[in-house]
């Protein structure tokens, strides 16, 4: 057995060798990986992150663009916390990557993860949606001032969302409040176990207005339907189903909200390995396959490398802590 | 006459030869899905996204559909054999199921349990065609309000499923209730009983704590008993066939159950394992014989098994109309449908026909299927109860923690399901009853949330239970069913002294 273990190894290790030679030649790269890449999706199968780890494995495939298998694992506990606990553990080992968004900063700060995204490896931030701001098509409200006004005379007017308080949805409505004049703890945000629940509960009247992800929404709207957006959180007017609907800044309210997704890896990756991820997606982010399914799943590319990656995740967490401060959900 | 010809219309798209055989293959993976425990319908169709990403919409979810009603048909074999239920929407089987199989009629069980599952699927079939568009407006009538008082009205239930004690069947409510909390609170972000460890931040797995409270309490009692041992293999199948009287037993709770599963179904939120525990107690109640419930009553197995195929139909009616998932599953076909290019919603009929009635005529021809496919394996699968005992508990023993660890390839849940397979075995060693601590499990949560959101709707207003009508007549129904038991002993009290 022992004298048969180097020999296998060798085997293993020779023929990815012999391809990462090649590709050396042939794009001047300092490192490719060896073996298969483990892609975890800190969460169960069928959510967001699951999705991006998915698709995106599958069009590295297809498109042929790694010599290396992309193998998807599903990590699912805390929000997060479980799997990124188990990244933090293997520093500089780089064939591990995890599908990321807001959580990876909003989980820490709340309390509820040691680890935040300054343990890991920003390699590259892939795609966006934003939030939007939904009513029912016979709601009093025409603009997002007139909710406002209303919620400031009314303190119970009750928004919902899919998501726990201190989490996307609430800091979206909150950071906007705040930005309209309000105190953002002034919003009634009422939590509901997902985006689904919180639409049947503003069709059926029992909230006044409801935050969620733009492309969950644009399958709703449009002619016929029971429910209208008010305003989505994009820096500009977005396309399809949701032309017709206005920016927040377009209603006078300096206020953005990024609903991101991204790429880390483990600990302390080196700078070839970063590379060569950059590069890859980078170059995944160009291929029809990619095109077909971002439109089918209505993402939006936001690429950026990792070092542009980093700083904007420095941002964020600069910028939600101070939504969550003010409404006194900081953790320790 | 106009769904009759758009049904016609389904079934020309249902048919096509390529569809026969995606329903067919979907209904026969969903079976053996079902019957597995670990991996439930949930993950199965998340995996399967990939693979109809490149096919025609209508085909896909013919495909994924028959997937879950098949696995919520197959769920019902594990719990009436082995008292592991495959899927969360099949625990309540097990309660009439595995008696019967122990008293060596698990032929019978299971064919019982296949012909409810198909009667209740092919009811709700009807009324999914039929009203789906209607019901779309009650399904959104249901706010946090009516949802807090419909979960009261689910836990009255806790009186009829504690036997002897109704002071244990509350104490194991509570139980239920306080592991159902468990984890970030929803509303505020506490951690509630977590303990300070990551691993329960989620919460506890609903399977976790089936699997340890009947399978692996079940393996622990009998090896206490010293059952283990040298045991003759008993012919345990016994007959398939009803008969007339049986037949008629079983006919009016599944009749019933069918409608209250559907509705159950069509509530987001609810769905298959709460319609299941709605019927199994309906029937307990309304039966004469109901004190035999729980011993191997055939109503107990007919009821929660229409009911669950029901609400499983049901929970298309909120995904297909309103375009919102009421539950894990359904959000899981969502999210396949819009990567095929399907956004499901009110326009859905106009725009996509073909999907909507496809889907529909393809369920009426997978029941069809699911019930072929089963009746002739019943004596196949139930020759399990075959094997010698050491064989058969290991057998549950490996199924548990298989169906454990496949679901989160987690050690500590295989501890969590050991731990839980301790409590069943003292609850079970000091006739605490288990069933009311899985009902306060499967409705806690959601009618804890439930108040706190109606409250922080209502500004803290407590009189919106009463305000709203549906929650009002919800909550007095609950008061009736608390009541009328009560009474009716008090005037039999009275009565007898006079009588004897």
């Amino acid at each position: 057995m022992t004298a048969k273990l180097p020999v296998k190894h060798l085997t293993l290790l020779a023929l990815p060798l012999a391809a990462a030679s090649l590709a050396t030649l042939a794009q001047a790269q300092d490192w490719t990986p060896t073996r298969s890449i483990e892609f975890i999706a800190p969460a169960n199968p069928g959510g967001g992150w699951d999705t991006l780890v998915r698709t995106t494995s599958r069009v590295i495939q297809e498109e042929g663009l790694a010599d290396q298998n992309f193998a998807a694992i599903n990590v699912p506990g805390g929000g997060g916390a479980v799997a990124w606990a188990q990244i933090a553990r293997d520093s500089g080992n780089p064939h591990k990557l995890f599908a990321t968004s807001p959580p990876i900063i909003l989980v820490p700060l709340a309390g509820t993860s040691r680890h935040d995204h300054t343990a890991f490896t920003p390699i590259a931030r892939l795609i966006t949606d934003y939030s939007i701001v939904l009513v029912r098509d016979d709601s009093p409200y025409s603009d997002l001032n007139e909710l406002f006004a209303a919620m400031q005379e009314n303190p119970n007017l009750s928004v919902g969302g899919g998501s726990a308080p201190g989490s996307m949805d609430h800091i979206s409505i909150a950071g906007l409040a705040s930005a309209a004049g309000l105190n953002a703890a002034e919003v009634n945000y009422v939590p509901f176990s997902g985006g689904g629940e919180a639409m049947t509960s503003l069709m059926g009247g029992h909230v006044e207005a409801v935050i969620t992800g733009a492309g969950e929404a644009s399958g709703q709207l449009g002619e016929g339907s029971d429910i209208r957006a008010l305003g989505v959180s994009a820096p500009e007017r977005m396309g399809g189903a949701l032309a017709d609907v206005p920016t927040y800044q377009e209603q006078d309210i300096d206020y953005t909200f990024d609903i991101w997704r991204g790429v880390m890896g483990a600990p302390d990756m080196s700078a070839e390995a970063v590379a060569y991820y950059e590069d890859l997606f980078a170059q995944m982010l160009e291929t029809d396959g990619w095109e077909q399914a971002r439109e089918q799943l209505g993402w939006i590319d936001a690429y950026q490398n990792s070092e542009e990656f980093g700083d904007f995740l420095d941002a964020q967490k600069a910028q939600f802590s101070e939504v969550l401060s003010d409404l006194g959900l900081l953790g320790q | 006459m106009e769904s009759l010809n758009n049904l016609m219309y389904g079934f020309g798209i249902a048919l096509e030869p390529m569809n026969i055989a995606y329903v067919f293959f979907g209904v026969f993976a969903g079976t053996i899905i079902g019957m597995l425990p670990g991996l439930g319908p949930i993950s199965a169709l998340a995996l399967m996204i990939p693979i109809t990403f490149a096919m025609e919409p209508s085909s896909g979810l013919i495909l994924m559909a028959g997937v879950y009603y098949g696995a919520i048909f197959g769920g019902s074999t594990s719990s009436i054999l082995l008292n592991a239920p495959g899927v969360a929407g099949t625990v309540a089987t097990s309660f009439d199921g595995y008696p019967m199989a122990k008293q060596g009629m698990a032929g019978k069980a299971l064919a019982i349990a296949a012909y409810a599952s198909f009667i209740g699927g092919t009811v709700s079939i009807v009324f999914l065609m039929l009203v789906a568009p209607l019901l779309g407006k009650v399904a959104v009538s249901f706010g946090p309000a009516e949802y807090f008082s419909l979960m009261v009205l689910g836990l009255t239930a806790v009186v009829s499923l504690s036997d002897k004690s109704l002071v244990k069947g509350l104490i194991a409510a509570v139980l239920g209730v306080m592991i159902s909390i468990m984890g970030i609170d929803l509303q505020t972000g506490t951690e509630r009983y977590t303990f300070g460890s990551a691993h329960l931040l989620d919460g506890i797995d609903f399977l976790v704590v089936a699997l340890g409270i009947f399978a692996l309490a079940e393996v622990f009692y009998i090896l206490l008993r010293g059952g283990g041992g040298k045991e003759a293999p008993r012919n345990a199948i016994g007959s398939l066939k009803l008969s007339r009287s049986e037949v008629s037993q079983i006919a009016p709770p599944i009749a019933r159950s069918s409608v209250l599963g559907f509705f159950t179904g069509v509530l987001p939120g609810a769905g298959a394992t709460i319609g299941s525990f709605l019927g199994y107690s309906m029937e307990k109640r309304l039966a004469k014989d109901g004190h035999t419930f729980g011993k191997g009553n055939i109503k107990g197995v007919a009821a929660p098994e229409a009911a669950n195929n029901a609400a499983c139909t049901g929970s298309f009616v909120p995904l297909l109309t309103l375009g919102v998932p009421g539950s894990g599953t359904t959000a899981v076909l969502l999210g396949a449908l819009l990567i095929m290019g399907v956004s499901p919603g009110p326009m859905m009929l106009e725009n996509r026909p073909d999907v909507f009635w496809g889907v529909i005529a393809s369920m009426y021809i997978g029941n069809i299927f699911l019930l072929v496919l089963n009746l002739p394996l019943i004596p196949l699968i139930a020759k399990i109860l075959d094997m010698p005992k050491p064989m058969l508990l290991s057998l549950i023993l490996i199924f548990c923690m298989v169906g454990v660890y496949g679901m989160s390839f987690s050690i500590f849940d295989l501890l969590l399901l050991l731990g839980f397979g301790l409590l069943g075995l003292g609850m079970r060693l000091f006739g605490f009853p288990t069933a009311p601590l899985i009902l306060g499990l499967i409705l806690g949560a959601i009618m804890e949330e439930s108040m706190r959101r109606a409250l922080q709707i209502s500004g803290g207003d407590w009189s919106t239970f009463i305000d709203k009508p549906i929650s009002m007549w919800l909550l007095i129904i609950a008061a009736l069913s608390l009541l009328l038991p009560l009474a009716k002993r008090g005037l039999t009290k009275m009565r007898s002294p006079a009588a004897s």
